[in-house]
């Protein structure tokens, strides 16, 4: 739980969950007198987060929605960076003081993305956090399969004691039907250009996959994706997204995943496997 | 001041009213004008691949109209022209998703962004067709030299009419050589059955399958004969007087205009 | 100019107790890739063949099977007045002189989709299942009402896609929407063979491969399927005709004379261009 602590006449948010979710729960904190705070000014303590910057800046739109102007973050040393991106005060590793007085630290970040990457980073700028809200209250909170002209049809959620339900599909997907599952996906046959899959856990296509993949949904960056022939539209794992380049070579089984806020993808036989928990 | 929002409608499939909606959309924001494309086939979209931009789609025309998105965040700017805009259909519902008076404001949203709003139109007269003139306030019609297109655009003509749109025409793939040998009519035929105001005459062209398959329109293709001919059509729609390209020989320019001018 | 007249038989009439009719709906999602030619070029040739054939025009408010198969002056009711009541079915039933086992019952052309009531229709097709061997239904474009109208009462379907990914797309959604029910095959028209070597349209192994469908023909693009659309004189009349040979080999798959795989259309090299069949 994000707590909200007043020092002086600023506030020190800290944050102990991903930014996207945080920004959730305070909102429905903050719901109840959405005035109360109106015009404060705040520092975020994101403890061991290193958020994407875009994350960040969403962050603090949302803390902008109830007139709280995010300042300045504290945390690892890779948050200054990521900060000065955003133009936010870097403060160090939990610390705050009297944010109006600091300095802002204006650092070039090292060009890693390719062109093509960065043009979609830019593009979905604002959209990632917003597609992680939208999954986390979205229409289908239970599985559903689209059937005949259109009609989604529920599926009953699985009662699951412990652990994530999996739903099993044999078959084609084909362009318009989709599959939404809280749980891991999995999908034997292709899934065509215009199928959507959705999963808040991993997704794994025996099988073509060539339409939209979206795992980890509700921000779980541990998810994968992994198809016997990954050649997706587009792939998103929690608020990551990616498309595959031109190239049509077949290069037989694959597996995506995030590694250092993009996605990578490796042949199966390369892939590391180790189940993650997620906070 | 808001834009122009011109529905491109047909009547039947496949006479290129999408093909036609990228394309005068990439030559009007070529000459300037900002313009944003809409794709009003819900459940079979096609705008996007024309153009390309099918791997850029996260959010869709439903998702701003159930209010799960902005519109600013569903627009996908063109890397080629950066006037050019398209708002994508969603392709995993159907026609009935959005309403008339939903799509009436979409559009008129969009009006006060940019100076051309172009609006894909489904194939047919059903609800998809219903809801793609609802926001528009004037329509170009698509239709090639066959007359199960031109019965079929006349149909739609009329339906326009009853909502008081201003129609204008284009005439699509049209080829010299059938029209020479009687197999294909000639533009008179077409604009006299129809009695609708001629904006352009675009031949039939191989290569338009190719670029429909990259996702580059051809307009974008500097020397191609298309590209001029799009050009016109546009330079036609901001109320310019632009004579009619001549397709052939002297000889055929005569028998499509038999009337002078 | 085709003026021939297929002769009627009537092999053995009344002696064997009536199979019910085979009813196809002929669809594709996509407009302009040929369905009603085709839909009135296969019943053309099922008739010449010997079966009793009824075309049934679905595309309420925007028909075009009476002129494609030339009998546009000879229409004086359809459908709906069959399903109003206004005329009986042999009121609305339009011979065609050239092919005697051939009917056509028309659409109504300014009437509305939403006017022809599903069950009805669906009943109407049963009814024409008892009266004749073959019920083709031409799909209008789409997946509206009118397409949910024309495939209700069909068991089988016929896709009809040209090599562009913009029909495969459009196609593959209406094979989702067909359900698993009902038998499905593909016929790829408008090939190119020429443009498929150079690399500028699709193989009909690149359909295919999205579609995974039986393949019942494959036809080549040819300007005297146009010719023959504009003066209503199916190509499936004409033995010179290239187009209408496959039309024609079709068919005979569909009746089962032809068991062999759909051949698929090569290039025309100089000699052939010179010395084969018009083309």
């Amino acid at each position: 739980m994000s707590s909200v602590r007043g020092r002086g006449r600023n506030l020190e948010i800290a944050v102990d969950r991903a930014l996207g979710a945080a920004a959730e729960e305070l909102r429905v904190q903050f719901a109840g007198r959405p005035d109360f705070y109106r015009g404060s000014r705040a520092v975020a303590n994101l403890g061991l987060l290193e958020p994407p910057a875009l994350e960040l800046a969403a962050f603090r739109d949302a803390l902008a929605e109830f007139g709280i102007v995010l300042d300045g973050v504290c945390g690892g040393e890779s948050v200054a960076q990521i900060a000065a991106e955003v133009d936010l005060a870097y403060l160090g590793l939990a610390q705050v003081a009297e944010v109006a007085a600091l300095p802002r630290k204006r650092q070039q970040r090292e060009v890693r993305l390719s062109d093509e990457a960065r043009s979609l980073v830019a593009d979905f700028a604002g959209a990632r956090a917003d597609m992680v809200r939208r999954r986390e209250v979205g229409p289908a909170g239970a599985a559903t399969v689209v059937a005949a002209a259109g009609v989604a049809i529920p599926l009953q959620p699985r009662p699951v004691p412990a652990g994530v339900a999996t739903l099993y599909h044999r078959g084609t997907l084909r362009g318009g039907q989709a599959l939404h599952n809280l749980g891991n996906l999995v999908v034997v046959g292709d899934v065509n250009p215009g199928a959507e899959l959705v999963a808040s856990g991993d997704i794994v296509v025996f099988g073509a996959l060539r339409g939209v993949a979206h795992a980890g949904a509700q921000g779980d960056r541990s998810a994968r994706v992994i198809a016997l022939e990954l050649a997706p539209t587009q792939l998103r794992i929690a608020t990551v997204i990616a498309t595959s380049g031109a190239d049509r070579t077949k290069r037989g089984p694959e597996h995506a995943s995030i590694v250092d806020d993009r996605i990578v993808v490796v042949p199966f036989a390369e892939a590391e496997l180790k189940r993650e928990s997620h906070a | 001041m808001s834009a122009r929002r011109i529905v491109l409608t047909s009547g039947k499939g496949g006479v290129g009213k999408t093909t036609t909606t990228a394309n005068l959309g990439a030559a009007l924001a070529k000459s300037g004008k900002r313009v944003v494309l809409v794709d009003a086939d819900i459940g079979l979209r096609n705008l996007d691949l024309v153009l390309g931009v099918e791997k850029r789609i996260v959010f869709d025309l439903v998702e701003v109209v159930e209010g799960r998105c902005q519109l600013r965040q569903a627009l996908i700017k063109d890397k080629r022209l950066e006037n050019l805009s398209i708002l994508p259909a969603a392709q995993t519902r159907d026609k009935t998703a959005i309403s008339e008076l939903q799509m009436a404001e979409v559009v008129e949203q969009l009006g006060a962004l940019c100076d051309y709003v172009l609006i894909d139109c489904p194939a047919g007269i059903e609800h998809g067709f219903r809801n793609a003139i609802a926001g528009a306030g004037e329509a170009i019609v698509v239709t090639t030299p066959e007359v199960s297109a031109i019965r079929d655009a006349d149909r739609v003509i009329g339906k326009l009419h009853e909502r008081g749109l201003p129609v204008r025409l284009i005439i699509n793939r049209i080829r010299p050589e059938m029209v020479r040998s009687g197999d294909m009519l000639g533009v008179d035929d077409v604009t006299e059955i129809l009695a609708a105001e001629l904006l352009g005459i675009v031949p039939d062209d191989e290569e338009v399958i190719d670029t429909t398959n990259k996702g580059e329109p051809i307009a974008l293709v500097a020397e191609s004969r298309l590209a001029a001919i799009y050009a016109k059509i546009a330079r036609r729609l901001e109320g310019e007087l632009v004579p009619f390209t001549a397709l052939n020989a002297p000889g055929f320019f005569e028998r499509l205009f038999r009337k002078a001018g | 100019m085709i003026n021939q007249v297929i002769q009627d038989e009537v092999p053995g009439a009344g002696d064997v107790p009536r199979v019910r009719g085979r009813a196809i709906v002929v669809t594709s999602g996509k407009g302009g890739v040929g369905k009603t030619t085709t839909t009135a070029n296969i019943g053309t040739a099922l008739a010449a063949l010997g079966a009793s054939v009824v075309l049934v025009d679905a595309d309420v408010g925007l028909r075009n099977l009476d002129i494609v198969l030339g009998l546009e002056a000879r229409v004086r009711h359809h459908v709906l007045d069959v399903l109003e009541g206004i005329a009986t079915l042999d009121d609305a039933l339009v011979t065609d002189k050239r092919v005697p086992k051939l009917r056509l019952l028309a659409a109504a052309q300014t009437r509305e989709k939403d006017d022809v009531d599903t069950a009805a229709f669906r009943d109407l097709i049963g009814t024409l299942r008892d009266r004749f061997d073959y019920v083709l239904i031409d799909c209008p474009a789409g997946i509206e009402k009118g397409f949910v109208n024309a495939i209700a009462g069909a068991d089988e379907a016929i896709v009809v896609c040209t090599p562009e990914v913009a029909a495969v797309r459009d196609a593959d959604r209406v094979v989702g929407l067909l359900g698993d029910d009902r038998k499905v095959e593909l016929i790829v028209n408008r090939l190119r063979p020429a443009l498929v070597r150079k690399g500028k349209m699709l193989s009909v192994d690149d359909v295919n491969d999205i579609l995974h469908l039986p393949l019942l023909g494959v036809i080549a693009e040819a300007p005297d399927v146009i010719i023959s659309t504009n003066r209503g004189q199916p190509v499936a009349l004409d033995p010179a005709s290239e187009v209408g040979e496959s039309y024609r080999a079709i068919a005979r798959r569909i009746t089962g004379q032809d068991t062999g795989a759909p051949e698929i259309p090569r290039e025309k090299t100089l000699f052939g261009k010179l010395f084969g069949g018009r083309s």
